[in-house]
C-alpha cells in the first residue's frame, strides 16, 4: 500500500476532564484513505473520548486533532466538511420517515439538490427493508436506526468517517451485513476510524487494531501482523496487566 | 473533493416546522388555541353589540350636558378599561354624577370573564411559546440527534436561529390565521363601525402580540440550553411564567400603594360631604342674619366656594392617583406581561392613558358648560372626545413598552446564544 497523508490524525492527544479524569493520555494516531482503524479497549478506556475530540465537542487539553490536514480546534466547520459520524445509538427524529431523516442530515451534510430516489438507493445500500423508506423512524428496530445512521454517513460521502461502536446490540447478521458496508466505504478510500468491543469482527474487517487502556494507545497492530498473533490473547493480556497508572 | 456549499439557515427551519406539524403536541395546542380565540372574539363581540345597544339609550341627547362615549369597537380585543371609559359622566351645578355606563347584561361574566384577545396571549399564548420552546435543545440532546447535527459543518449559531425561527413560524402562523379570520369576520357586522384608524391599530396589536408571544418562546430556548433535562427546564419555565405573568404585575401595585399614599375613593366623598355640609349650614346660619335679604349672592358666593374646594380636592386626588399609575406602571414593566398589557390597551385606545386623559377632557367639558347651567340656560355644547393618535399612543409610552418587549427578546436570545454554545452536547 502507497503511503498516502493520513485523512485522520491525532497528534499528542491528551484530554482531562474538569473533574480531574485523566481519559486521554498523548494519544497519537493516524488513519490513511482505504484504512479501517478498530479502537478496542475497555469501557473507559477512551475510545468515545477521542472520537468526541475529533469532532470538536470537547476541547482538547493537549495536542491536536488534524481531519484532511484542518485542525479541528482552529477551523471545526471546515474540518467537519470531511467527515461523516455514526453514533452508538442513533434515535433520529422519531416522527420522520427514514426518507425524510435522511433528506435532512444530508442537506446538513451539505447534499442539497437529491431527489427521492438517490435516497431510496442508498437505503437500499444499506439493506433496509423497502418498506420502511416511508416509515416513521420511532416504529425502527435498533438495528434499522443503525442501518439508517449508516446511510446518513453514506450520502454525506466525506473522505474520513467515524464509527462510535455501531454493531453494538446489532444482530450478529445485522452486524455482519454492517461490516460488509463498511468493506465498501474502505474500498472507495474512505479513511475509517471505529471504535468497538467486537474482537473478532476487529481483527476481521481492521486494517490496524490498536488497544486502549487508561487513555494510552497500548498496541497496534497491522493486519499482516494479526496473521501470526492471537489478538484475542493480545487484549486479555493488556486488560489483566497492572494498571498504568498507581 | 467537490465543494460544500455552507447549510442553508432554511434547512434547520424547515425541519422544526415539518417536526410540528406531525406532533400531537402541536395540534392539540393550536386547537385549543383557535378554539379560545374564536370564543373569545365570538362572546366580547356579542357583549360589544349589546353595550353599543346601551349607547343608544343612555346616549346625550342634544343640548344635554351628558359626556357618555360610545363602546370602542377595539374592545373586542383589548377590553381593557372601556367600561369605565363608556360610563355617562352627566354634568350638573353640584359636579359631576358618574353612572355606570353600558355594562355588560351577562351576569355570568362576574363569576367567569370572558378573557380577551390581549389576555389569551399573556397568560395562554405566552405558556403555549414556552412549551414549544422548553425542550429545544434538551431533547434533541438526548436523542443524539444534536451531536448527529453538530458533526456537520453548521454552527450552532445557525442551529439556534433555525430552531428560534422555525418554531416562531409554527407558532405564528395559525396564531396570525386564526386571529386576522376572526377581525375579518366581525368586520362584516355592518353594526360594527371600525373608525379609520382601527386597521392600522388593530395590526399593530397583533404585532405587538408576536413580540410578546417570540419573547417567551427566546426565554423557553434560553432554559432549555441550560438545563441537560427537559423536566428541569419546565418546572424553572413554569416558574418565570407564573412570577412574571401573575405575580410581578400585581406586586408593582401593592409596592406603589405603600410608596404613594393615595386616599380611598370613600374618604374622598366623605370629605366632599363634609364640604357640603358645611358650606350649606353656613349658608342657611348667613340667609337667617340677613334675614333673607340677598340670599342669591350669599349662595352664589357659597357654591362657588364648594366648588372651589372640591375641585383642590379632586386635582389633588388626581394629582397622587397619576403618581400611583406611574409607580406602579413602571414597577409592573419589569415584567414583559405588563408593559404587553399597556402597549395593546393603549393602542387599543382602551388603556390607562386613554382613559385618564378622557376625564381630563370631561372635568374640562364640566368647566366649559357650568357657566352655562349657572346661568340657567337649558342647551350645553355637546361632548366630544378624539382618541389619542397612533403616533401620539406611541410618542406616550406605547413605542417605550415596545421597545422595552424587543429588548427582552434581544436579551434571552443572545442568553441562549451564549448557553448553547457552552452547552455539552454529549
Ligand atoms: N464528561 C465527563 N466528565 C468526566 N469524566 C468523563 C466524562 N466523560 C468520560 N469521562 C471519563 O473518561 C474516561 C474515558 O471515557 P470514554 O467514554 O472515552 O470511554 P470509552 O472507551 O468510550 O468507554 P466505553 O467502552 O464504555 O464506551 C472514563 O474514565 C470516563 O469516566
Ligand atoms: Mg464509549
Amino acid at each position: 500500500m502507497t503511503k498516502q497523508n493520513p485523512i485522520l490524525r491525532a497528534e499528542d492527544l491528551s484530554k482531562r476532564y474538569e473533574d480531574g479524569v485523566l481519559a486521554l493520555d498523548h494519544l497519537n494516531l493516524d488513519v490513511r484513505p482505504g484504512e479501517v482503524y478498530c479502537l478496542l479497549g475497555a469501557n473507559g478506556a477512551g475510545k468515545t473520548t477521542t472520537i468526541n475530540l475529533f469532532l470538536n465537542f470537547i476541547p482538547p487539553t493537549t495536542g491536536t486533532c488534524y481531519i484532511q490536514g484542518i485542525d479541528v480546534t482552529k477551523d471545526p466547520l471546515e474540518a467537519k466538511k470531511y467527515v461523516s459520524f455514526v453514533s452508538e445509538n442513533v434515535m433520529l427524529y422519531g416522527n420522520f420517515t427514514a426518507r425524510q431523516n435522511l433528506e435532512f442530515f444530508a442537506k446538513l451534510g451539505g447534499k442539497t439538490n437529491l431527489i427521492k430516489e438517490q435516497y431510496y438507493q442508498v437505503m437500499r445500500r444499506v439493506s433496509l427493508q423497502e418498506k420502511a423508506f416511508e416509515q416513521r423512524v420511532k416504529t425502527f428496530s435498533k438495528g434499522m436506526r443503525q442501518k439508517l445512521g449508516i446511510s446518513i454517513a453514506i450520502i454525506k460521502d466525506a473522505p474520513a468517517v467515524l464509527l462510535d461502536e455501531p454493531t453494538a446490540g446489532l444482530d450478529p447478521k445485522a452486524a455482519e451485513e454492517f461490516l460488509e458496508i463498511l468493506g465498501e466505504l474502505k474500498n472507495e478510500g474512505k479513511a475509517i476510524l471505529m471504535s468497538t468491543h467486537d474482537i473478532f469482527r476487529a481483527k476481521e474487517i481492521g486494517d490496524r487494531v490498536g488497544i486502549m487502556k487508561e487513555g494510552r494507545l497500548v498496541m497496534e497492530r497491522t493486519r499482516e501482523e494479526l496473521q501470526y498473533e492471537d489478538l484475542v490473547k493480545i487484549y486479555i493480556d493488556y486488560m489483566k496487566s497492572e494498571p498504568l497508572t498507581a | 473533493m467537490p465543494r460544500r456549499k455552507p447549510v442553508p439557515l432554511w434547512t434547520i427551519v424547515r425541519k422544526e416546522i415539518i417536526a410540528n406539524l406531525l406532533s400531537y403536541k402541536f395540534f392539540i395546542v393550536i386547537l385549543l388555541t383557535t378554539l379560545l380565540l374564536f370564543t373569545s372574539f365570538f362572546v366580547l363581540y356579542k357583549d360589544y353589540k349589546g353595550r353599543l345597544a346601551d349607547y343608544e339609550l343612555v346616549r346625550a341627547k342634544p343640548g344635554e350636558p351628558i359626556a357618555v362615549l360610545p363602546p370602542n369597537p377595539l374592545s373586542i380585543f383589548a377590553k381593557g378599561l372601556d367600561e369605565a371609559m363608556t360610563r355617562s359622566f352627566e354634568v350638573s351645578r353640584i359636579g359631576i354624577a358618574v353612572f355606570a355606563g353600558q355594562k355588560s347584561g351577562n351576569i355570568i361574566f362576574a363569576y367567569f370573564p370572558t378573557p380577551d384577545f390581549v389576555y389569551i396571549v399573556k397568560v395562554v399564548l405566552s405558556l403555549v411559546a414556552l412549551l414549544f420552546g422548553f425542550d429545544q435543545i434538551s431533547r434533541e440532546k438526548e436523542s443524539g440527534v444534536l451531536r448527529l447535527m453538530l458533526s456537520n459543518s453548521v454552527s450552532r449559531a445557525k442551529i439556534l436561529a433555525g430552531k428560534w425561527l422555525g418554531n416562531f413560524l409554527s407558532l405564528s402562523v395559525p396564531f396570525l390565521l386564526v386571529t386576522l379570520l376572526g377581525f375579518a369576520l366581525i368586520n362584516l357586522d355592518p353594526g360594527v363601525s371600525f373608525p379609520a384608524s382601527s386597521i392600522g391599530r388593530f395590526f399593530l396589536l397583533v404585532l405587538t402580540a408576536l413580540i410578546y408571544i417570540a419573547l417567551f418562546l427566546s426565554l423557553g430556548i434560553f432554559v432549555s440550553a441550560l438545563t441537560r433535562r427537559a423536566a428541569s427546564s419546565l418546572v424553572i419555565l413554569l416558574l418565570i411564567w407564573t412570577v412574571s405573568v401573575f405575580v410581578v404585575p400585581n406586586l408593582g401595585t401593592l409596592v406603589s400603594r405603600q410608596m404613594v399614599d393615595v386616599p380611598s375613593v370613600k374618604s374622598l366623598s366623605e370629605k366632599q360631604d363634609q364640604v357640603w355640609t358645611r358650606e350649606v349650614l353656613e349658608l342657611i346660619m348667613e340667609s337667617r342674619a340677613k334675614n333673607g335679604r340677598g340670599t342669591g349672592d350669599i349662595a352664589k358666593n357659597h357654591f362657588d366656594a364648594i366648588n372651589r374646594e372640591l375641585n383642590q380636592m379632586e386635582e389633588d386626588y388626581r394629582n397622587k392617583f397619576d403618581r400611583l399609575v406611574r409607580l406602579s406602571k413602571n414597577i409592573n414593566r419589569l415584567s414583559p406581561a405588563a408593559s404587553f398589557v399597556y402597549a395593546s390597551t393603549e393602542l387599543a385606545g382602551t388603556g390607562i392613558g386613554e382613559e385618564s386623559r378622557l376625564k381630563e377632557n370631561v372635568l374640562r367639558y364640566k368647566d366649559s358648560v357650568l357657566p352655562n347651567l349657572e346661568r340657567g340656560e337649558k342647551q350645553a355644547a355637546a361632548f366630544a372626545y378624539r382618541y389619542r393618535s397612533v403616533g401620539q399612543v406611541l410618542a406616550q409610552g406605547g413605542l417605550f413598552d415596545l421597545t422595552w418587549l424587543v429588548f427582552f427578546n434581544i436579551l434571552f436570545f443572545a442568553l441562549g446564544y451564549v448557553a448553547f454554545v457552552r452547552y455539552d452536547v454529549r
